[in-house]
């Protein structure tokens, strides 16, 4: 049976290639056929804010990879709520579908539910 | 499953640790390097806040990183050289490092 | 056990010499390390073009040694590598750059490695930051 990652994402999505490098390890998993899970935790939920203008910043909107990722077989996707919260975002509203918003405690059982676990 | 969080940002400027002490679980362990070692500083909120943990959080910290800083840890944190660092990380199911 | 350890950061960090520590303490307690990988700004850490004062330590020549003296198996993501500057001859040629500045005993490949490395160990240990 193959070893399951969980993949944390912290960063937003134009302070680096954080945000970015993190979705390319999902993505290369995904490809892989291996069981992932990403979660969104902290800065990471700025990825989720719908209607970015990556363009603007002469940069490649993250969005579209964001929505990839089930395509790659990574369905798995996860934000923190608190994260979301503080950043001013509802749940409704994110560019994502399919993603399921967690509470502190039910984060702590998600990193134990993984054999292995990045965050980034 | 139990996991050991690595921490190695300065508690003052960064939120790592206190992102890190809302998701623990209730087997977790928290190994403190780097400049997260700050964070044992007395009479400083990041200390308070850890004290508040004790009997209920296994917190260890990285024997040259305290030393390096002159701290005088507390005697309910275990300092660890580099072979007690894979002693843990044996020990621990997985290691998650707060990159 | 078996281990992966994927590094993060430059040499100058001090997360990449904590990595190095920590990698020679898993040898000598008799563990095996089934890959090094080095991602993001860990592929600083292969660079062979750093230069550092006599009196200082330089970690990328120390990563080096270890990898090679213990034949362990370099891994540096070659995407990040390659947006980030760090290219070995091949690389260099194929995108007309005027120097190389990745060498044995690291190879470049991608983050399938890493992700193989994951599933072949019994621990994955990264490191990067401070």
């Amino acid at each position: 049976m193959p070893k399951s990652l969980l993949i944390i994402s912290r960063q937003s999505p134009w302070s680096g290639p954080s945000a970015r490098e993190a979705l390319d390890i999902a993505l290369a998993g995904g490809a892989f056929d291996l069981p992932l899970g990403m979660l969104f935790l902290d800065d990471g939920v700025l990825q989720l804010m719908p209607s970015q203008n990556a363009s603007q910043l002469q940069q490649k909107d993250i969005t579209a990879n964001l929505q990839a990722l089930s395509m790659f077989g990574v369905e798995d996707l996860f934000a923190c709520g608190a994260s979301l919260a503080e950043r001013g975002l509802l749940p409704a509203e994110l560019n994502v579908e399919a993603l399921q918003v967690l509470r502190h405690q039910e984060i702590a059982t998600l990193i134990d539910r993984y054999d292995q676990v990045i965050t980034i | 499953m139990s996991t050991l969080h690595v921490l190695s940002h300065s508690p003052y400027t960064d939120s790592r640790l206190n992102s890190c002490l809302r998701l623990l679980g209730s087997e977790d362990a928290i190994l403190l390097c780097g400049d997260a070692t700050y964070a044992l500083t007395p009479a400083t909120a990041a200390r308070q806040i850890l004290d508040a943990k004790v009997g209920s959080l296994a917190l260890f910290v990285l024997d040259e990183d305290a030393k390096a800083r002159n701290l005088t840890l507390p005697d309910w944190v275990k300092s660890v050289d580099y072979p007690g660092f894979v002693a843990l990380s044996v020990q621990y199911d997985k290691v998650n490092t707060w990159l | 056990m078996k281990f992966a350890i994927a590094l993060y950061s430059p040499a100058h960090a001090p997360s990449s010499r904590r990595a190095l520590q920590f990698a020679q303490a898993v040898l000598a307690d008799g563990h095996e390390i089934v890959r090094l990988f080095f991602y993001q700004d860990g592929v600083h850490s292969a660079s062979s073009n750093v230069v550092t004062p006599q009196d200082e330590l330089d970690i990328s020549a120390q990563w080096r040694a270890f990898v090679a003296s213990n034949q362990l198996d370099g891994v540096v993501c070659i995407a990040a590598a390659l947006r980030r500057g760090v290219l070995n001859e091949e690389e260099a040629e194929r995108y007309s750059r005027p120097a190389a500045n990745l060498a044995a005993p690291w190879d470049l490949s991608g983050l399938g490695q890493l992700h193989d490395a994951v599933q072949a160990a019994d621990r994955l240990i990264c490191f990067g930051g401070p």
